[in-house]
């Protein structure tokens, strides 16, 4: 039975038209990405990077490295967007449509039924960041050789990230990052799941999600706050980009990873014992 | 099927329900009368577990719905006002999702259950192309899949056109007729109520004013209409000779036990009083809701 029920959840997830739309808009970013690295300066601005640190541009400048390029700033915009819509429409959608009320007038509990739509809730957004990260390579060995990976960053101590690594690690590397990018959407997803359990609208849940990530986003680069960045979201966040460092910093990576994994679970218990306690009226 | 003991619901510092005691027993159609926030929606959603009761008992099926709500719930059907479905996905699926929140569904239970609603041949098509009706159909199907004997209609013809109505009306009596259904119906259809259901109850700002058989109602409880020039001075002697207990609205007359219209009739005519009419008055459903409205409505805090 629970099987049965997560599948329809995933009906109603994957069956609504936005979905795809929202798809079509990270496809399409890539796409105008892909085409800006190629055909501008860009592009030469890391070719000058390497050949500054001893490399030859030709090997690095590859479908790995663009496609990281194309993922990153995604990752930090588009995505919470598009999570927080999704996690935000979970709950308080169907009880703005009268659909839970549908629901709700059959024998399921109520905490199966958030389990339910939460479990479903975390296999979009792992759908939507494995599918956009193989997107996003597909886009770029088109246009690109498959050679070795390049990283150009900043770590979120603020010193900067420059990483060269052979295809094959590449390639383990992105996966690995798009892995615990997965963390980071499940516990975003979670945050706007939890306020659409509570008695609002389903924008309401979306906008007050995207709030909190906000704020802890510009707390965490106040100087004031640099000895607190444990406590911040937003710093966990940051554990997709770390596993490029060399030699990769697990204890953090980790203590990020089971921290996000918590937030999202209480996110989720405090959901679900408001929705508990609450009255769903039409 | 449904016993309600007591029940009563705040939403803040507003009682929505006031102690309310209901039983419905199997086999009965039992209408729910009131108007716009009576608290009609209120106490069906405790019936169902979607409204958490201030304090008092709801039963279902024997169940208590508050802390056994998924075994009250095992064989109970509901429709709403103006069903929700998800308009982007089949009726067939909308179905599917809706019967796996009750029990494991084989396609063949479907399948049998769109067939007896009318919907054979549009199963497969998006939802949000149904007409009003072929929604109410739908509504009708989901709650027949688990196999109820409780069905709960909230408010089920609403939006519907006079012919939605009526074959609404033919449907429910059908499901009570064929598959042997205990219903509670709450609707504003007076009409509707009174061809249906056999025993009623009225809520008037979350109070229970009236529960009764609707068979009584429309024998007017002994109520007598009287047809004369002075209605004042008949009903002054009648009761001056202990032959009526009261009147109503300058026609009405509630006779004292034993006595009968012969009485009535003989008293006035003896006392030149002309009487151009007398008989048993059968009253509609629809006057006898308005004038328990009418009476005066306690203000609830």
């Amino acid at each position: 039975m629970f099987f049965a029920q997560l599948t329809n959840e995933l009906w109603k997830l994957f069956g609504k038209k936005r979905t795809y739309i929202g798809f079509g808009a990270f496809v399409l970013v890539q796409a105008a990405m892909l085409i800006i690295f190629r055909y501008t300066h860009w592009q030469s601005h890391f070719q000058e990077m390497l050949a500054n640190n001893g490399y030859l541009a030709s090997e690095y400048i590859s479908a790995l490295t663009v496609a990281l390029v194309m993922v990153s700033p995604q990752a930090l915009l588009l995505m919470p967007l598009y999570v927080a819509l999704v996690g935000g429409d979970l709950v308080a959608k169907e009880v703005e449509d009268g659909t839970m009320r549908m629901i709700l007038s059959r024998p399921i509990s109520r905490v199966r039924l958030l389990s339910v739509k939460w479990l479903g809730g975390i296999i979009f957004a792992a759908v939507l960041v494995l599918a956009l990260g193989a997107a996003a390579l597909v886009a770029a060995r088109i246009l690109f050789p498959w050679k070795g990976l390049f990283v150009l960053g900043h770590l979120p101590s603020g010193s900067p990230m420059f990483g060269i690594f052979p295809a094959a690690q590449g390639l383990v590397l992105y996966s690995l990052s798009h892995l615990f990018m997965v963390t980071n959407a499940v516990t975003m997803l979670s945050i706007a799941f939890m306020f659409s359990s509570f008695n609002m609208k389903p924008a309401a849940a979306t906008i007050l999600a995207l709030s909190y990530l906000f704020m802890n986003m510009v707390m965490q680069h106040i100087p004031f706050f640099e000895p607190y960045q444990n406590w911040f979201i937003t710093h966990h966040f940051e554990a997709w980009f770390l596993i490029f460092q060399n030699p990769a910093p697990w204890p953090q990576i980790i203590q990020s990873e089971i921290t996000l994994a918590a937030i999202s679970t209480t996110a989720f218990i405090a959901g679900a014992t408001g929705f508990q306690m609450r009255d769903i009226k039409s | 099927m449904i016993d309600l003991r007591q029940v009563h619901k705040k939403f803040g510092t507003r009682v929505a329900v006031h102690e309310l005691t209901l039983a419905v027993p199997r086999g009965e159609i039992f209408g729910l009368l009131g108007h716009n926030g009576a608290g009609k929606s209120t106490t069906i959603g405790m019936m169902l577990g979607q409204v958490w009761p201030t304090r008092g008992e709801v039963k279902v099926c024997g169940h208590d719905v508050t802390t056994h709500r998924a075994q009250a719930l095992q064989k109970v059907g509901a429709i709403f006002e103006a069903p929700a479905f998800y308009d982007y996905l089949s009726g067939q699926r909308n179905l599917e999702i809706l019967s796996h929140y009750s029990a494991p569904t084989s396609r063949e239970r479907i399948r049998e259950v769109v067939e007896w609603v009318g919907l054979t041949g549009r199963e497969q098509s998006k939802v949000r192309t149904y007409s009003h009706g072929m929604r109410a159909r739908l509504a009708i199907a989901q709650a027949l899949l688990p196999q109820p004997e409780l069905l709960i209609l909230d408010e089920p013809g609403s939006g519907l056109d006079p012919e939605g109505i009526a074959e609404m009306r033919q449907t429910i009596a059908r499901l009570h007729r064929e598959l042997c259904l205990t219903i509670l119906l709450s609707s504003h259809l007076l009409g509707e109520v009174e061809q249906l259901c056999s025993r009623i109850a009225v809520l008037n700002q979350g109070r229970k004013v009236f529960e009764g058989q609707v068979a009584d109602i429309k024998a007017g409880h002994g109520r007598v209409m009287l047809r004369t020039p002075d209605f004042a001075a008949a009903t002054a002697l009648l009761r001056e000779r202990g032959i009526i207990t009261g009147s109503l609205d300058g026609k009405y007359l509630t006779l004292s036990a034993g006595r009968t219209t012969a009485d009535v009739a003989k008293t006035l005519v003896n006392a030149d009083i002309r009487v151009d009419g007398i008989w048993h008055a059968e009253q509609t459903l629809e006057d006898f809701y308005l004038s328990l409205v009418k009476a005066a409505p306690p203000v609830l805090h």
